[in-house]
């Protein structure tokens, strides 16, 4: 389970990304940042998000139109 | 991850760039990839303090109808959470501000870091990617 958890269901590119880098400055290192989206482009858009910030994906799923993502913070 | 800085040069006022432009500098800064952008020509006008509401404010065509009637995010703040998220700059173009006999006071708080001209613009985008709208 994510330490965290963010809903951005319903909302288009940037925010989702824009509201997890915000989010994710209230995790603690180690810890993680569960997010929920719908946006079609968020899987890509996510992992290229934790490839550029060095943040990992640690699990990236669908469930139904959800997407939902495991982002572990490492600094 | 030391990514290359990005450099967007944006001179339209039409609704449609100004708002790819604020996406596109949200995104970069908060991907950790340093972003600076220069206003300039008729993009400056939609900064203006005292420009009327969001609606007037923002002039385009079709998509910038559809991005008003489905209440996409408004530019300023998306440049706002960029800056306030990540490495994003705003520099007003000197010689518009000159143009328009206006000071950077004339221009929205809190968004630009100051006025700049376009030759130092230039020269500090050597190493940077470059886009312009």
């Amino acid at each position: 389970m994510a330490s965290q958890l963010l809903d951005v269901k319903g909302l288009n590119c940037p925010l989702p990304i824009l509201r997890a880098k915000k989010a994710l400055k209230d995790v603690a290192i180690g810890g993680t940042l569960e997010v929920l989206a719908t946006d079609p482009g968020a899987v890509k858009d996510f992992e290229a998000f934790c490839r550029t910030t060095g943040n990992e994906l640690v699990s990236s799923k669908e469930e139904g139109k959800v997407f939902s993502f495991v982002i572990k913070r490492t600094s | 991850m030391a990514s290359s800085p990005l450099y967007i040069v944006l001179c339209s006022g039409e609704h449609e760039k100004l708002q790819m432009a604020a996406m596109m500098a949200s995104v970069g800064a908060v991907s950790e990839r340093p972003v600076e952008v220069f206003v300039s020509m008729n993009a400056i006008l939609a900064f203006a303090k005292d420009a009327p509401a969001a609606d007037a404010r923002y002039q385009g065509g079709a998509f910038s109808k559809l991005l008003k009637e489905k209440r996409a995010p408004d530019a300023i703040t998306l440049f706002r959470q960029g800056k306030a998220l990540g490495d994003l700059k705003l520099w007003a173009c000197s010689m518009a501000l000159d143009v328009k006999g206006w000071e950077l006071s004339a221009l929205v708080d809190d968004l630009f870091d100051g006025a700049l001209g376009l030759t130092k613009f230039l020269s500090d985008a050597e190493n940077g990617q470059f886009i312009t709208l």
